[in-house]
């Protein structure tokens, strides 16, 4: 096989820092945590790595699935498009669509014969929402706890 | 077709050679335009897969003035590699999916015919991310094709109308293909692709007249689907061949993880005539984590020797046992007679994604030479002459550290020290022209679950320049395959993901990932001449003769994982590894394309006028 994600050290590291100060502490229940805008994060992430459990499941499917293959390594585009930016806009509902319907024209595989897709869709939706604001970062994830 | 133009025809000498060569009694038609130098009548332009013109008027002193010719759009903005065809006064060009195929007539660069197939666009997404086709092939009168979608169609070389189809795979499993088919005698080679899907891997032959499939060996599983004997089928045991014995595959592999094995067959086959042997590799054995699949894992990571009729194994060598890197063995296969330790020797050479070079008596399978053709290869300390087998380095073997672990700097990455991009062989100096990558990677293993048609990876990997050396990503390099030596090393910024051919004209040429098409020489590799493409090249290099002028081609069209992947996930941040001067994106130079260019020299500049090697 010869093609996959290639990618190295992000820039996004850096930007994700300085949007993790204002969110690291967030507790409890990600629904209930204030961002630094005027969004919620759906996600709970501290020291950028470790996640609540449904978005530790989302990183788990989106890594299963092999989306880097398209997207990159760290989301930020290869065939596919960037995540970091279409997260930054597109609405859930839409995110929801795609994943499940795919654009085959575009390449992008309808996952809904994906039993994992279609339980771990809204943890996939928190982890790339959380990869888009900077809050999570690239890379291997955690549970909270470890 | 009707040959209007007036062609170099073949002498009573060419056709002798060629039925000497097929040791038949007469030579097909793929052999007769094989043996003419003006037809670029196979994707390498012969069995032995030398990728090599005795066509001499463009050579290393009058190349610096070659020009362009003409050009055509494709129409499709995908990675193009492979090379069109070039039969009479025809030449026959393909696309990346949706696998366009268009004749040209060479007098007036107009279209004869055109043949545009309707696949499901589903497809596209089991390819991910890129939708390349390897090209045509010919024979028999016909133009052979072999469409993502495993549909195989044969179309007749003069009207474009289809002639016969099969399905050789289902796309529902995530099979499809990108490699071209190739005609040996009266059959037709295809492979398979899908390696990361969970596949089971396999050739297929079929009848050229009919399409009527002769055989089928399988990569991995019981003996009947390898189309093994146990008793004679040889391999390099302690120093010398010996049966491979009952259930050799099976017995390396847990439970039937056989059958979702890979070992896909996506390569440069190539064939010796008189020993009625087909040469190809098999690919990477699934899953990425090789914690999940202890064993050897054969017959993946293979160069596998079967007799063209029946299909049977008369040899094998796993090169990578139980693969741990994604390093598929399907790279080109080279036939020459090489001096091997003072004596003349039949071999098949291949330099593998392993970063290893291996010479074997391509008669009988004996392991001759098996060198790094890249210093930095660091997953093995060598090969060890006698088990045949990689001394493995702890440090970096995903497999010893298990799922969930970060390995880092590896070297080769998993696209290899070279990928498909095929070598060129010159008989003159008897030395491989080398298109090769020069980058290393992390890599993650992690458990992963089979599910029909989804991938069937579990791993994670980066890559980046090796570090510690001259900061590109490839090197042009010329590599003594009887010695298994580097002879001359050409750094390049990026991957070089073109086919090489050499001439008789002591050039070699190549493309690279920033679209420049380069003529450099073969004593030392150094620059003769360069063209800026307007994309960046994944093709392969080809030469023929049109009205006595001898012609360069190749697709300039970057896309898929070399030219995107490069472009988007290659910054700066890996200076800091040793990387020397400034690494600039990819992106800076290139974007995608599709189109056709052919050079040639200005008429009166040697161009014109024929010489001997071109005159039959």
């Amino acid at each position: 096989m010869r093609r996959y994600a290639v990618s190295v050290m992000s820039i996004a590291i850096l930007s994700a820092a300085a949007v993790m100060a204002a969110r690291t502490n967030n507790a409890a229940h990600a629904a209930d945590a204030p961002a630094a805008g005027a969004d919620t994060a759906p996600y709970t992430v501290q020291d950028g790595t470790k996640v609540d459990g449904k978005t530790l499941d989302g990183w788990k499917t989106w890594r299963a699935l092999a989306c880097e293959r398209c997207h990159g390594a760290e989301q930020e585009g290869l065939v596919g498009p960037s995540l970091v930016n279409s997260l930054k806009t597109m609405s859930k509902e839409d995110f929801h669509t795609t994943v499940i319907n795919g654009r085959p024209e575009k390449g992008m595989p309808p996952w809904g014969g994906s039993d994992l897709m279609v339980k771990n869709w809204e943890g996939l939706y928190d982890y790339l929402k959380g990869r888009s604001d900077g809050a999570i970062k690239p890379g291997h994830l955690y549970p909270i706890g470890q | 077709m009707k040959m209007i133009y007036a062609r170099p025809m073949l002498g009573g000498m060419a056709i002798s050679a060629a039925l000497c060569l097929s040791g038949i009694a007469a030579a097909t038609d793929t052999e007769t335009a094989m043996a003419n130098p003006s037809d670029w009548a196979s994707q390498s332009g012969s069995y032995d897969n030398h990728r090599y013109s005795t066509l001499d008027q463009i050579n290393a002193s009058n190349v610096k003035g070659l020009q362009v010719a003409w050009t055509m759009s494709t129409g499709v903005l995908r990675g193009h590699e492979g090379s069109p065809l070039v039969i009479g006064n025809t030449m026959y060009i393909h696309t990346p999916f949706p696998n366009n195929v268009y004749a040209i007539n060479l007098a007036d660069q107009t279209y004869k015919w055109k043949y545009e197939p309707k696949q499901d666009a589903q497809v596209v997404p089991v390819m991910c991310c890129d939708t390349v086709n390897r090209g045509l092939a010919y024979g028999d009168g016909k133009i052979l094709l072999q469409q993502a979608d495993t549909t195989l169609v044969a179309l007749d070389a003069q009207t474009g109308k289809v002639i016969w189809s099969v399905k050789n795979g289902d796309s529902k499993l995530g099979e499809t293909n990108t490699n071209s088919p190739h005609v040996f005698k009266d059959v037709v080679l295809t492979g398979i692709s899908g390696g990361e899907f969970g596949v089971h891997g396999r050739m297929q032959a079929y009848d050229i007249k009919t399409g009527k499939l002769l055989w089928r060996g399988y990569s991995t599983g019981p003996d009947d689907q390898l189309l093994v004997d146990p008793a004679k089928t040889m391999t390099w045991t302690n120093g010398k061949m010996a049966p491979i014995g009952k259930d050799s595959s099976l017995k390396t592999w847990k439970g039937d993880q056989w059958k979702l094995g890979g070992g896909t067959t996506w390569g440069w086959y190539a064939f010796d005539p008189k020993l009625n042997l087909v040469y190809y590799g098999s690919g990477n054995p699934g899953t990425w984590n090789p914690s999940q699949r202890p064993g050897d894992n054969k017959w993946s990571m293979t160069i596998w020797a079967r007799d063209l009729n029946t299909g049977i194994a008369k040899w094998v060598y796993q090169m990578t046992p139980h693969d741990e890197w994604d390093f598929d063995g399907v790279n080109e296969m080279v036939l020459a007679d090489l001096p091997i330790k003072g004596k003349e020797t039949p071999v098949v050479m291949h330099l593998d994604r392993n970063g290893f070079g291996y010479t074997l008596n391509r008669v009988t399978g004996e392991l001759l030479v098996a060198e790094k053709f890249d210093p930095n290869v660091n997953w093995a300390t060598k090969v060890d002459m006698k088990t045949g087998r990689p001394l493995v380095n702890a440090k970096y073997s995903p497999g010893t550290t298990g799922p969930d672990v970060d390995v880092k700097d590896i070297c080769p990455a998993a696209l290899g020290s070279k990928d498909e991009q095929p070598s060129s062989y010159d008989p003159q100096t008897k030395l491989m022209y080398v298109p090769t990558n020069h980058v290393c990677m992390t890599y993650e293993p992690f458990q992963i679950e089979y599910t029909a048609g989804q991938p069937y990876v579990g791993a994670t990997l980066t890559m980046y320049p090796t570090p510690n050396s001259h900061g590109g990503m490839g090197n042009f390099i010329a590599w003594d395959p009887a010695e298994g030596k580097i002879v001359w090393s050409k750094p390049e910024k990026f991957s070089v993901w073109s086919g090489a051919l050499t001439t008789a004209g002591d050039v070699a040429f190549y493309g690279t990932l920033e679209g420049y098409l380069k003529a450099v020489s073969l004593k030392d590799g150094s620059e003769l001449w360069k063209f800026k493409t307007p994309s960046g090249i994944i093709g392969n290099v080809f030469t023929y003769v049109y009205n006595g002028k001898q012609y360069v081609g190749v697709y300039s069209g970057i896309g898929g994982w070399a030219g995107i992947g490069m472009a988007a996930g290659l910054s700066e941040g890996h200076e800091g590894l040793g990387a020397v001067g400034g690494y600039k994106d990819l992106a800076k130079y290139t974007t995608l394309g599709g189109s056709l260019f052919v050079f040639a020299l200005p008429d009166g500049a040697g161009g014109a006028t024929k010489t001997a090697s071109n005159v039959q």
